[in-house]
């Protein structure tokens, strides 16, 4: 606790929102953001100990089909049911496709939302925008990835940032930049780390945690300690973009020296076995990394399945004869299997090593897929309805939320908008949204995202 | 940012009169996991080896049978008009095992 005036504001969990509005009110010289930040960098506040879970984000680019995967329809006529069959789970009265073999026989520990849809463009960014942030938006008024709201609001826990993306950001998805990866507002400190580097290659290495060629580590040592006077005098004079380009600066130079970043990062302590479970890909090394780094004591890691959907095997089921290509083949041989094999493993040691319940995993996608099949055996975007699910934390697992329609085309029970699927996200992580705040534009205070959490979700 | 696939999988098969079972795969590049069936050196038919370790055809026509592990191997997302991957393809990766009926 910290006391403003008469006031009590619980640091722990960030700012709430009460204490906010009523130190507010007291005038100007009350409670700023900026000063509640140089409290905290005073020491006043250890915000490092919040008692919150982590997250472990998959994000399936290109987007699954609703009807081909989670939500199967296998009464509907061909043209809608498709080419694959629903396969019983080890829950009661729940199916799901028959690439998930391993998915089935774990169902109890999973929470699908079935009856998720958004009413913006049908763009893969429009859906990566949404799923990241909690809005949709334009370049003018950019939203802040979760992950760097987390690590806004609670800090680093260690060496290692708050926000990890794995293998690399979202590229070229169609429709223009913003796919909702950036810190935003929040500022370059808050940026997710970006991986930029493939841990399925055998002499993977991460750029950003090698020394220079011809620098030591006393050296390295030396440079440190000349920054923090540099820093010192700095604080007198500091604007808040300098103070922001210095915590990012910081921020790299704590990877490049510590040891427990690289060994945080370093896939070949693992045993080869364990790496066989998570699949000898880049997607199931990312996949054990993001344990491994959550392990390290990073807060919340996203795991991008593609940064692209073009020209190779993806969620993108158009089967348009050209750069996307996808058809039932990628799906039934690669997709379905290699998440199968790698969602699974990940839940099971996450389980093993007690960590399932400190750990929410959630598994993401822009939108549904067309109902109909096109043409060509395809389908084609469709933000009207899809499934996505949790795992961990505190979710009541072993059931399902909301309902679509005979041919899965649009919810009829429990309508479920992404920002409701974060503020579950951030529920599930023991965030209390109602009072938690961030820092919005200028630095005002607003709500982490505008949606509350969906109850049937929680024990 | 195609996938890459590290190592080499493989896994060896028991034969328990028509029961074969397969050890866990090194190298597992995660794909899809088969069994391949074959009598009298026909291919008769295939089924998903993910989920158990263990298999046993249920056709006993009188024949020699010769079952293998196969995982596919992804190597490009190039496919025909018919929607069907032309390089990527499976592969085998055990030994095989033979009985007869």
């Amino acid at each position: 606790m910290l006391n403003i005036g008469n006031e009590k504001v619980p640091l722990c969990e960030g700012l709430s929102r009460r204490s906010f509005l009523t130190v507010g009110a007291a005038g100007a010289g009350a409670l700023a953001l900026p000063t509640f930040f140089r409290l905290q960098q005073a020491g006043a506040a250890d915000v490092n100990k919040a008692k919150i879970r982590n997250c472990i984000t998959l994000f399936l680019v290109g987007s699954p089909g609703q009807v081909d995967t989670w939500d199967m329809k296998p009464d509907a006529p061909a043209e809608v049911r498709g080419k694959f069959k629903p396969i019983k789970t080890n829950v009661n009265g729940i199916q799901i496709c028959e690439h998930f073999p391993l998915m089935a026989k774990m169902m109890d520990k999973v929470a699908l939302v079935r009856s998720l849809h958004h009413k913006t463009g049908a763009t893969h960014e429009n859906g990566q925008r949404w799923m990241m942030t909690g809005h949709d938006f334009n370049a003018d008024n950019m939203k802040p990835h979760i992950g760097s709201v987390v690590s806004r609001v609670f800090g680093p826990k260690g060496d290692l940032p708050a926000n990890v993306i794995l293998p690399g950001p979202i590229g070229n998805t169609g429709a223009g930049p913003l796919h909702g990866q950036t810190a935003a507002h929040l500022g370059s400190a808050h940026e997710p780390f970006f991986l930029n580097a493939d841990p399925a290659l055998p002499k993977f290495k991460i750029g950003d945690l090698e020394a220079p060629a011809g620098e030591s580590q006393s050296r390295l040592d030396a440079r440190k300690r000349l920054l923090e006077q540099v820093d010192e005098l700095q604080k007198h004079t500091e604007t808040r973009a300098v103070g922001e380009h210095d915590a990012a600066y910081q921020r790299a130079f704590r990877l490049l020296t510590s040891p427990d970043a690289k060994k945080a990062f370093n896939l070949n302590e693992e045993p080869d076995k364990t790496r066989d479970r998570y699949g000898r890909n880049t997607f199931g090394q990312s996949c054990l990394m993001a344990r491994r780094l959550i392990e390290g004591g990073v807060r919340f890691v996203t795991v991008n399945h593609f940064d692209t959907v073009f020209g190779l095997s993806c969620w993108d089921m158009h089967a348009d004869g050209g750069g996307l290509n996808n058809t039932y083949a990628d799906y039934e041989r690669f997709l379905c299997p290699q998440f199968d094999w790698a969602f699974t493993a990940l839940i099971s040691d996450l389980a093993d090593r007690g960590m399932l319940e400190e750990t929410v995993v959630a598994v993401f996608s822009e939108f549904g897929r067309t109902p109909r099949l096109n043409g060509k055996s395809g389908r084609d975007h469709y933000p009207n309805a899809w499934t996505n699910f949790f795992a961990g934390g505190n979710f009541r697992t072993g059931q399902v939320i909301g309902a679509t329609d005979k041919i899965g085309s649009r919810p009829v029970d429990t309508p479920i908008e992404p920002p409701q699927m974060l503020a579950s996200l951030y529920h599930g992580m023991g965030i209390n949204l109602d009072a938690t705040m961030m820092p919005g534009p200028g630095d005002r205070p607003v709500r982490m995202v505008e949606a509350e959490p969906i109850k049937q979700l929680f024990k | 940012m195609e996938q890459k696939f590290d190592a080499t999988p493989k896994a060896e098969l028991r034969l328990k009169g028509r029961q074969v079972t397969r050890t866990d795969v090194t190298g597992d590049w995660g794909l899809q996991l088969r069994w391949v069936v074959k009598r009298d050196g026909k291919e008769v038919a295939t089924a998903p080896a993910r989920a158990e370790h263990t298999y046993v055809h249920p056709d006993t026509t009188p024949g020699t049978y010769e079952i293998v592990l196969e995982q596919f191997k992804y190597m490009n997302y190039a496919k025909n008009p018919q929607g069907e991957y032309t390089q990527s393809k499976f592969v085998a990766i055990s030994n095989a095992v033979t009985y007869t009926i």
